[in-house]
């Protein structure tokens, strides 16, 4: 079965992502749009496009039904949910196939499973997939509990089972405290909970987030291409992905990945995953959760191994077998994607809003943005305040993060304030440029992190530039260029 | 003649200020600056300056009377004391936007007498309404926005005198 039309469930950056790929393939793109959304790139520039009304996203992009009936009365034969919104939602996926159009995604059965986060540890517990070691246990006698630890291994974590914001917890380091500790974290959590419950796990300590993107075909192929670092967050988001992972030796690579694989093989995975690792900075690591569903950091793995994941996955739901083997996949070089927001990292990240008069376009080989606005177009308050991805290859990682802190320069987004300063302060840390990346980094570096103060003559120089753009025009010598101004912007002074 | 801006929330006095045609200069910090427009095109120019040329950029002015200004690979928010609208900011101890949002409805409209945590409007963010309350009894004072309005997060929405 060959995919003609495909109807994107989604909004902004992805909708474009996946028009593109299927103009590559010479499949036909529907897209949707709430009224809020009519002026994006992703209502205009699709074959066609529809309209989703206006009103809370329940009646808009999380509306199955209007979405399903789109797609029946536009012709589409398949569905691509993007990330976020319905992607990881089993009954969307039912209804879809329901209707007779293919969905562009895993069985209902593997969404609901990894959606189960102890429902999916047990079940793949049971083919040995490493899971954090902790005890959940009900006998919460002391011998027990000190039993169970010494078996975990310390550090380990003791906390309150009905705990919460640090209330209750215990970090142990050797036998000598752990008595004192379990009586600690129990004593706390009925003061504090009215339960002494306590449950032990293994403390990671400078944990990194390393995951492992996989795609799987309905012939029994089970790929994965390599892993990804996605340490850099702030509360709970990532800010800055790269792979191949820093300081990682090639043996430790090729055997996450392949518990990877062991998973997507484990429950007969279909289509794009992504496995989530938590790893210790000695090299163990822990199963965290599996995403059924295409990444927002994909693009970095497909720029070190020259694959268009959009497309396995457009393949994959024709039914294709993949026509890749996995000694063929190879990582060549390395990628570093940073996500650009609407916010002030400097005012504790609260987001921001505007109209972008201009975003620029980089202009160095092997850069690519992938944006879901216009220059013109408004940052409002009701949707992600994701606005684009920087993602730049470099033949290896310095050269990535030399060219990635010169193509923030380009990607200008003015208008809206955004991350974009703080992205260079990051890329351009020590400790971020020796590739000791752990979740932990921006709060540990706050204070490195903070902006760098203004010189006189920067200063001067903005306001120079304020000033002139408050006259209109009224120059003599000036002379008017009437070309795109972008194409020209190129290379701002530094 | 002296000129006060406020760059990043901060005022910057700069002397000795000029503007004629083509060209700004003032001193700052003791040194002298002084610049020409060479050429502009929509929010892009092109100054020069005794170190060379350069390229800079300068949003609109957002409805606060702010503009972006992005010149030599920094980037600053700018707008003049003189002209800076009265709207939010610089009022201390009003009522601030716990996020970006729209002002989706206003219950207790100017001078209304209002309780100590009564809702006095709606503030609609990420598809949320968010109610902005009244920090103590008395009447309402101003209400710096109008139904619909897109605001910043931070700034002063509304004032209750007691």
């Amino acid at each position: 079965m060959k995919i003609k039309k495909i109807l994107v469930a989604n909004r902004g950056e992805i909708a474009l992502r996946v028009l593109k790929t299927a103009k590559e393939m010479g499949i036909k793109v529907a897209t949707v749009y709430a009224e809020d959304d009519k002026n994006l790139p992703h209502a205009l520039f699709a074959d066609e496009s529809y309209s989703l009304g206006m009103g809370a996203l329940s009646e808009t992009y999380l509306n199955k039904t209007k979405l399903v009936d789109v797609a029946k009365r536009c012709g589409a034969d398949a569905i691509h949910p993007g990330y976020g919104f319905l992607s990881e939602n089993e009954d969307f996926a039912r209804m879809v196939e329901a209707a007779g159009i293919t969905f562009i995604g895993p069985t209902p059965e593997s969404i609901v499973l990894m959606g189960d986060k102890i429902g999916s540890k047990k079940a793949l517990e049971k083919i040995s997939i490493p899971l954090t070691p902790g005890y959940h246990g009900d006998d919460q006698t002391e011998e027990t509990l000190m039993k169970e630890a010494k078996k975990i291994g310390y550090p380990v974590l003791i906390k309150a089972s009905a705990g919460g914001g640090g209330k209750g917890m215990r970090i142990v380091h050797q036998d000598s405290e752990l008595l004192e500790s379990i009586r600690g974290a129990k004593s706390e959590g009925l003061k504090s909970f009215s339960s002494d419950k306590v449950l032990i796990e293994k403390y990671v300590l400078n944990p990194r987030h390393i995951e492992v993107q996989l795609m799987s075909d309905t012939h029994g192929n089970h790929l994965h291409f390599f892993e990804r670092e996605c340490s850099i967050q702030r509360r709970y988001q990532k800010v800055i992905e790269e792979t191949p992972a820093p300081n990682m030796s090639q043996d430790l690579r090729l055997k996450i990945c392949q518990t990877a694989v062991d998973i997507a093989k484990g429950i007969n995975y279909r289509g794009a995953g992504t496995v989530e690792f938590i790893m210790a900075q000695d090299g163990h690591y822990y199963f965290m959760e599996m995403n059924t569903r295409l990444q927002v950091e994909h693009p970095v793995t497909e720029m070190v191994t020259g694959y268009d994941l959009v497309k396995c996955q457009i393949m994959v739901a024709q039914g294709d077998k993949l026509p890749i083997k996995q000694e063929e996949i190879k990582q060549k070089g390395q990628a570093i994607e940073c996500r650009i927001y609407a916010e002030d990292p400097d005012n504790n990240f609260m987001p921001t809003i505007g109209k972008i008069d201009a975003i620029g376009v980089p202009t160095l080989r092997d850069v690519r943005l992938d944006c879901g606005f216009l220059d013109g177009t408004e940052v409002g308050v009701n949707y992600d305040p994701m606005l684009a991805k920087l993602i730049v290859w470099g033949e290896d990682r310095k050269l990535a993060i030399t060219k990635t802190i010169q193509s923030l320069d380009e990607v200008l987004f003015l208008g809206v304030k955004t991350n974009r300063d703080y992205l260079k302060r990051i890329l351009g840390h020590q400790d971020f440029i020796a590739g000791q990346t752990h979740t932990h980094f921006i709060p540990d570096h706050k204070a490195e992190l903070e902006p760098v103060e203004l010189k006189a003559h920067d200063l001067a120089g903005l306001i120079a530039s304020y000033c002139f753009s408050q006259k209109k025009a009224a120059f003599k010598s000036g002379v008017e260029v009437s070309s795109n101004p972008w194409t020209t912007l190129t290379s701002f002074r530094n | 003649m002296e000129k006060t801006f406020i760059l990043n929330g901060q005022e910057v006095k700069v002397q000795d200020f000029k503007h004629a045609h083509d060209t700004v200069s003032f001193s700052y910090q003791g040194q002298n600056y002084f610049y020409s427009l060479i050429s502009r095109d929509g929010h892009e120019m092109i100054l020069d300056e005794k170190n060379g040329r350069f390229k800079a950029a300068v949003s609109t002015l957002s409805k606060e009377g702010e503009a972006m200004v992005i010149a030599g690979g920094r980037e600053g928010i700018l707008s003049e004391a003189s002209k800076k609208l009265k709207k939010g900011a610089a009022h201390a101890g009003g009522l601030k936007s716990p996020m970006p949002g729209k002002i989706f409805k206003i219950l207790k409209p100017h001078d209304s007498d209002v309780k100590k945590g009564e809702t006095i409007l709606i503030l609609e963010a990420m598809k949320m309404e968010h109610a902005i309350r009244a920090d103590k009894d008395g009447k309402v004072k101003k209400i710096f926005f109008n139904v619909g309005e897109l605001v910043q997060g931070g700034v002063v929405l509304a004032e209750v005198e007691s």
